[in-house]
């Protein structure tokens, strides 16, 4: 797939997203662009709200105002067509976790409309390229924490989608199978695809994106390059003082040892 | 520890009265409904009063015995568990199960129907009160043993069931102890008809009471029965027996939360299937309007997968035999019914199976995202769940249909029944696929309790099967009364029937798919939020 190289198109676009829960306000008001051919990172602590717009963004949860674009295509008006330029991995939510590794890649290949000779090469390939190998005939239920994200992530590749989402794809999965998630994201970047991706590692962020958000109380508190973020510091500092620190840095004594 | 426990439970019932004050309606409406009963059941007191103390005793006997009866099958056919207290929770806590388990016994029987057994059963010992003070004390212990045996066995019979469907090697077992059941039912149904409800009643009964009466079923009911006439030893031993039971069933319970706490249910066992189920059931050629699309057929191999091996599909599928089961073997003999009743079995046995979809898509929620974020796909992955359902309920209710003929041995009459069959499933199909999507509500994931009944989803539950009911008492009468005129007019209507039975019923099978699904992708940014 070639990109624009006329007239850019943001590969993913927010404007004025919010979402409120309740008496909570998860999401105030979301304005972000994601140049295509990026990998950008979302940080932001602990129910800044990086999920609720990562699903707002993919069409799992109706955003309460505000319009999500996807290589220009109003995913809330034209679910059809935006759908298929985007692969997600959510955070937190179950899987058919009844069906084996190598089934639920062929679902979620079936599903993309892909034909059965591509899903079953896709498959294996993915399965081998995960080093699921040997897991392909085992329950997704019996899965680790880090095969069942890798699984996910295979989910996701498997229909090659323009813009990658991916909510903490480096969680709980192993230093091995991190190198070869972080081949493939690289290789998918350099062949003109975007990756979207949080996560609460700052290292790994400056390591791998180029791009990177900072969200706090449901806005973006800093957004840009990583240069420009970071303003010549170190990324966990800037990310400190944007979001404020604990307020409260308690000595637990109680916990020593002697 | 007990009070830790107690306090836990009621903060949590406390958190969700404040969340949804509603429920908080329920609870009130149903300790009033139960209180309205009480005088019903202080009149019941003064009737067995004036009887002599035989029947007095055997009559109590059976109601105990029913009762029990009631504790242990509606949990597992009806309402589920409410299940603040379930033993699985306490896992991440690294607490004993012998320090939890008193606070979870006292808790199981701090709930409204337990309490109201209680009252219920000590007001029954009242009766006894004309006989002597001796005789009325025995009875309260009686009753109150029994009423412990009721609450307890209902939480084992909960905890043995779920772990039984769970492991493949149990599910055996499980179905014959389901068979030995309808088997006892049967058999004891049978032995108070055999010679007409009148003189069963007069003969078979009391004997039936009398070895009731010897085991915990009614032993304690029994007790001041025997004690009255003199029988001081005989009183014993059976108040002995009910003790003892519901020591058995605390220790039974004991063990189930043992096992509960190192054994989380979220796991397949090690299963593997080395055949990609999915891929089998994928076509080559999705061309031609008249085949499956290449997303339907995976959502139907998926489901097909479910059916065949979750314990909560396999529990739903078994569930669905029950309503025709009792209408056909208990309410049709007991009220002597014309024979042509019977074909309201197979009827029955359809709208069991369609009205159990009415809640699909939040049982089958645990990937939900992932057929969300695949695209608009709302129609083919209604119309999958639909197929999926027809392979094992079409043939199902075949069975039921030739059954009921060759009982009835009226084939004149066999187009009318099909079409009544077939229009029955695919109308009550159709309208539990809208309700599935517009009424979700909260149920037991993969590997959890599939008795469980959902905390805090009382409401939306309530409404959706309100809403589904409804609509299906609106279809139902286009293609059940075309048999009804055939059974009780004339046989031609029979024709009418099959035509309009197989026409209704598939086209509310294929627009309630076609309604679902466009519903499905205008909610599709609201449906988890409504299932989890």
């Amino acid at each position: 797939m070639g990109s624009p190289a006329t007239a850019p198109v943001a590969a993913m676009s927010l404007r004025g997203l919010t979402k409120r829960f309740g008496a909570t306000v998860a999401v105030a008001g979301v304005d972000l662009d994601i140049p295509t051919h990026s990998f950008y990172g979302v940080v932001g602590p602990n129910g800044a709200g990086k999920t609720t717009t990562l699903s707002m963004a993919t069409g799992l949860l109706e955003p309460d105002t505000g319009t999500a674009l996807i290589h220009g295509i109003d995913m809330w008006r034209h679910p059809a067509q935006a759908k298929p330029l985007v692969g997600v991995l959510p955070d937190g939510l179950h899987t058919f976790d009844r069906l084996t590794g190598g089934e639920l890649i062929s679902y979620a290949g079936l599903m993309r409309g892909l034909d059965k000779a591509t899903v079953k090469q896709r498959r294996d390939d993915l399965l081998a390229a995960l080093d699921l190998d040997n897991a392909g005939a085992t329950l997704v239920t019996d899965f680790s924490a880090g095969m069942t994200k890798k699984i996910s992530l295979a989910c996701a590749l498997v229909h090659a989608p323009r813009v990658l989402v991916l909510d903490e794809p480096f969680e709980a999965v192993d230093p091995v199978s991190a190198g070869a998630i972080r081949r493939i994201l690289q290789e998918f970047v350099a062949s003109g695809g975007t990756v979207v991706m949080s996560s609460h590692v700052m290292a790994l962020v400056e390591r791998l994106c180029d791009h990177v958000a900072v969200v706090g109380h449901g806005q973006i508190l800093a957004s840009g390059t990583l240069d420009e973020v970071r303003a010549g510091r170190d990324l966990e500092d800037r990310f400190v003082e944007l979001v404020g620190d604990v307020s409260d840095q308690r000595d637990l004594s109680w916990l020593r040892q002697s | 520890m007990v009070a830790t426990i107690l306090k836990l439970k009621f903060t949590t019932v406390a958190h969700q009265l404040r969340r949804e004050w509603w429920r908080a309606l329920l609870l009130i409406g149903g300790a009033v409904w139960s209180l309205t009963l009480v005088p019903m059941v202080f009149w019941a007191q003064t009737w067995l009063g004036f009887e002599t103390s035989d029947v007095r005793g055997t009559i109590l006997v059976i109601f105990a015995a029913v009762c029990t009866a009631g504790w242990m099958v509606v949990p597992l056919l009806v309402t589920g568990l409410e299940d603040t207290l379930d033993p699985g929770r306490f896992a991440t806590l690294g607490v004993d199960a012998r320090r939890i388990a008193p606070g979870l016994i006292i808790a199981a029987f701090l709930t409204v129907p337990a309490l109201f057994f209680m009252l219920v059963f000590t007001v029954l010992s009242g009766a006894w009160r004309y006989e002597s003070g001796w005789t009325q004390a025995v009875a309260v212990v009686g009753g109150l043993l029994t009423v412990a045996t009721m609450v307890l066995g209902a939480r084992v019979a909960v905890a043995w069931s779920s772990r039984a469907v769970n492991e493949r090697r149990t599910r055996v077992l499980l179905f014959l102890a389901i068979g030995l059941g309808v088997a006892v039912v049967g058999s004891v149904t049978w032995l108070v008809l055999r010679d007409g409800l009148e003189s069963g009643l007069e003969s078979t009964v009391p004997v039936l009471g009398e070895w009731l009466g010897r085991t915990p079923l009614g032993a304690g009911m029994q007790a001041p029965a025997v004690w009255a006439a003199g029988d001081a030893w005989g009183a014993v031993w059976r108040l002995l027996v009910v003790a003892g039971t519901a020591v058995l069933l605390a220790l039974a319970w004991k063990d189930s939360i043992a096992h509960a706490l190192v054994h989380p249910v979220h796991r397949g066992g090690g299963r593997q299937r080395r055949v990609d189920a999915v891929m089998a059931g994928a076509g080559e050629n999705n061309s031609g309007w008249w085949r499956a699309s290449g997303p339907m057929r995976a959502v139907r191999s998926r489901m097909l997968i479910s059916w065949s091996t979750d314990a909560r599909y396999i529990v739903a599928a078994l569930g669905v035999v029950a309503l025709p089961v009792v209408f056909f073997a208990i309410l049709m003999p007991v009220l002597s019914l014309d024979p042509r009743w019977a074909f309201a079995a197979p009827l029955l046995l359809a709208s069991s199976i369609g009205w159990g979809r009415h809640n699909d898509v939040a049982l089958d929620s645990s990937g939900l995202w992932l057929d969300i974020v695949s695209g608009s796909r709302g129609r083919d992955i209604m119309m999958g769940r639909l197929q999926a359902v027809l392979i094992w309920a079409a043939p199902a209710t075949g069975v039921a249909v030739l059954g009921v003929l060759v009982w009835s041995g009226r084939w004149a009459d066999a187009p009318g029944l099909v079409g009544a069959a077939a229009g029955t499933l695919g109308a009550t199909l159709g309208v539990s696929a809208v309700c599935a999507v517009v009424f979700p509500y909260r149920a037991p994931g993969p590997g959890e309790n599939p008795f469980g009944a959902e905390v805090g989803s009382l409401g939306a539950s309530l409404l959706a099967q309100v809403v589904s009911s409804l609509g299906m008492l609106v279809v139902l009468p286009l293609v059940t009364v075309p048999l009804v005129l055939a059974l009780t007019v004339h046989s031609g209507w029979g024709w009418v029937a099959l035509v309009t039975g197989v026409v209704i019923g598939a086209l509310a099978l294929v627009w309630g798919a076609r309604v679902a699904g466009a519903l499905y992708d205008r909610r599709s940014g609201r449906l988890i939020g409504a299932v989890t």
